[in-house]
């Protein structure tokens, strides 16, 4: 660029100016927060107003008590789960809109999208409706006469949760699915057509390999969406339904043991950077800004 | 052979039929628990989940709720200025990561996507430590603190992606010219990038708005709405609830539409 050429030293440094809000921005909200929880997890709190020195308490404390690496592996296994029932559920979906259809494309992808900017508080409260005691789902059974009393399994456990928690992900992943798959050419797909290929071996062997950027993207988001969340686990997973996320959460309320809820929030910290980190790699090299 | 295989690709019909079945499916189960929401908004009953008769009981017993409407106009309050905050940042945000060519690039890119990527919980701990190693107290400040950090970044990244795909071409002959970089970016820069700025305004008001999961953690006494509304789901659920649900439904569903005619392609290729 022939300006940078004639552009003075002095002149090149200003103009990196422009980059200085931003970077005081991350510093400021990514890079200190998270070095001070860093910090706060090595000490180990002793008494109200007692901490210890450095010491890796907090992170042994992690790996001794079952209530905390069951937990979490608990969530582990949750997020699973709903990350497959949310990829499961949108791949057909994505793969309809995306592909079969020409008129209602644009309306009926932000038809999926909607929901998303809908409260998410609302849409928690909406899922307690349905599975309660007295909820839409059992009104629904009684009246049908399926059941004489209300089923009270809907709700308060682990099935409740990870439905609720798919609903939350399902736009979420819908998008980089529904990117994904709109971006493979047509005439790939005409091809294997011509070599004879019908469309579920066409599924098989071209699209579903060809959209795996998207796929893994998508999975991620549902992933660390789920892995983290403590107000579902708490408002519709009861006891049976807890995730790690309550005991980080509990961590900084009554018991008031904010060193070991930096540590326990460093492990979950840790555990979503390195799955960004593998998905980089990995997944989606398109849309460097998103 | 080849008109042999021709008449088989045109007479060729969805071979998977159900597809449009499950999809319409998969929309019903979207919006089942929506539109149950403002069913139950109109409900009379006590009771939050038995279906009474019609009302608007709840909807009035929500405006005369003094701490909600307070929480309401919070919550706009933050979220105006949380957007202001994040378009200025995240415009020269853009405007550095597109334009400059600096070492750790990949990494400054990653640090930002953060407090977007990461689970809320995390960058709520962290903040709230942070703010309560400087001795800082909860209030609508740290509150601003943490939207800003989650806002900021769709902002960047939605202009950064127009800047990309503008490219520096008009820049170029605005310098070539003679404009300084000021006048360039004011008068050549700026209208083009301007629907993304405002459709990621847009974008970051509606995460402002809705945020709970951050906020919590830097809530002191000083509410927005979706603190409130989380209070009332762990001390009691209301039927207002399900009037405030449903109100904050239908005004998001205008937004979208907002939203969608500032961000659509149709807007970008109307500024060049």
């Amino acid at each position: 660029m022939k300006d940078r050429k004639n552009m003075t030293g002095l002149q090149k440094t200003k103009s990196f100016f422009i980059g200085v809000p931003i970077a005081v921005w991350m510093i400021v909200v990514v890079i200190i927060p998270v070095l001070i929880m860093l910090s706060m997890s090595f000490r180990v709190k002793l008494a109200p107003q007692v901490v210890s020195p450095i010491s890796l308490g907090n992170y042994i404390e992690f790996f001794k008590r079952p209530i905390y690496w069951k937990l979490f592996l608990k969530s582990l296994r949750i997020s699973l789960m709903v990350s497959f029932v949310a990829i499961i559920s949108s791949y057909p979906l994505a793969y309809f809109i995306s592909r079969k259809l020409k008129r209602f494309r644009n309306l009926l992808f932000m038809l999926i999208i909607t929901p998303l900017w809908v409260s998410y508080l609302i849409r928690i409260i909406a899922w307690r409706t349905i599975l309660g005691n007295k909820g839409l789902f059992n009104l629904i059974l009684i009246k049908i006469g399926i059941i004489q009393e209300p089923i009270r399994l809907f709700l308060y456990n682990q099935f409740a949760v990870i439905i609720t928690l798919a609903y939350i992900a399902i736009p979420f992943v819908f998008i980089p699915l529904y990117t994904a798959l709109e971006k493979i050419p047509k005439n790939l797909i005409d091809a294997s057509i011509d070599l004879g290929a019908n469309e579920i071996k066409t599924l098989m062997r071209i699209i579903i390999p060809l959209s795996s950027p998207g796929l893994i993207t998508g999975f991620m988001l549902s992933f660390i969406i789920a892995l983290g969340d403590y107000i579902i686990p708490q408002q519709i997973g009861g006891s049976g339904g807890m995730m790690y996320g309550n005991i980080v959460w509990s961590q900084f309320g009554i018991i008031s043991n904010w060193h070991l809820g930096a540590a326990l929030g460093f492990i979950l910290f840790a555990t979503a950077a390195v799955i960004i980190g593998l998905v980089r790699k990995f997944g989606s090299r398109e849309g460097v800004y998103m | 052979m080849k008109d042999v295989k021709r008449k088989k690709r045109r007479k060729r019909k969805l071979p998977i039929p159900y597809l449009g079945i499950y999809t319409a499916l998969m929309y019903i189960f979207l919006y089942v628990p929506l539109v149950v929401v403002v069913l139950f908004s109109f409900s009379a009953t006590k009771t939050t989940v038995k279906f009474g008769h019609f009302s608007t009981e709840w909807y009035v017993r929500l405006f005369n709720d003094p701490n909600l409407i307070k929480a309401l106009f919070h919550s706009f309050e933050i979220g105006i200025v949380s957007v202001l905050i994040a378009i200025a940042l995240g415009t020269s945000g853009a405007l550095f990561i597109v334009r400059k060519q600096f070492f750790g690039k990949d990494v400054f890119l990653t640090l930002s996507q953060l407090p977007i990527l990461l689970p809320g919980i995390i960058i709520g701990i962290a903040l709230l430590m942070f703010f309560v190693n400087l001795h800082v107290s909860l209030s609508r400040l740290t509150i601003l603190a943490g939207h800003v950090a989650i806002t900021t970044p769709f902002v960047m990244f939605q202009v950064a992606s127009r800047l990309q795909r503008l490219g520096t071409s008009y820049e170029d002959a605005s310098k070539d010219l003679g404009a300084k970089p000021i006048k360039t970016f004011i008068l050549v820069t700026l209208p083009m990038i301007k629907t993304a700025i405002i459709g990621g305004g847009l974008l970051a008001f509606t995460i402002s708005f809705d945020e709970i999961i951050i906020t919590y953690f830097l809530t002191g006494t000083w509410m927005t709405l979706p603190v409130y509304i989380y209070g009332m789901m762990r001390f009691g659920l209301t039927p207002q609830v399900y009037a405030i649900s449903a109100i904050i439904l239908v005004f998001s569903v205008v937004f979208i539409f907002f939203m969608a005619r500032f961000t659509g392609t149709k807007a970008e290729e109307a500024e060049r």
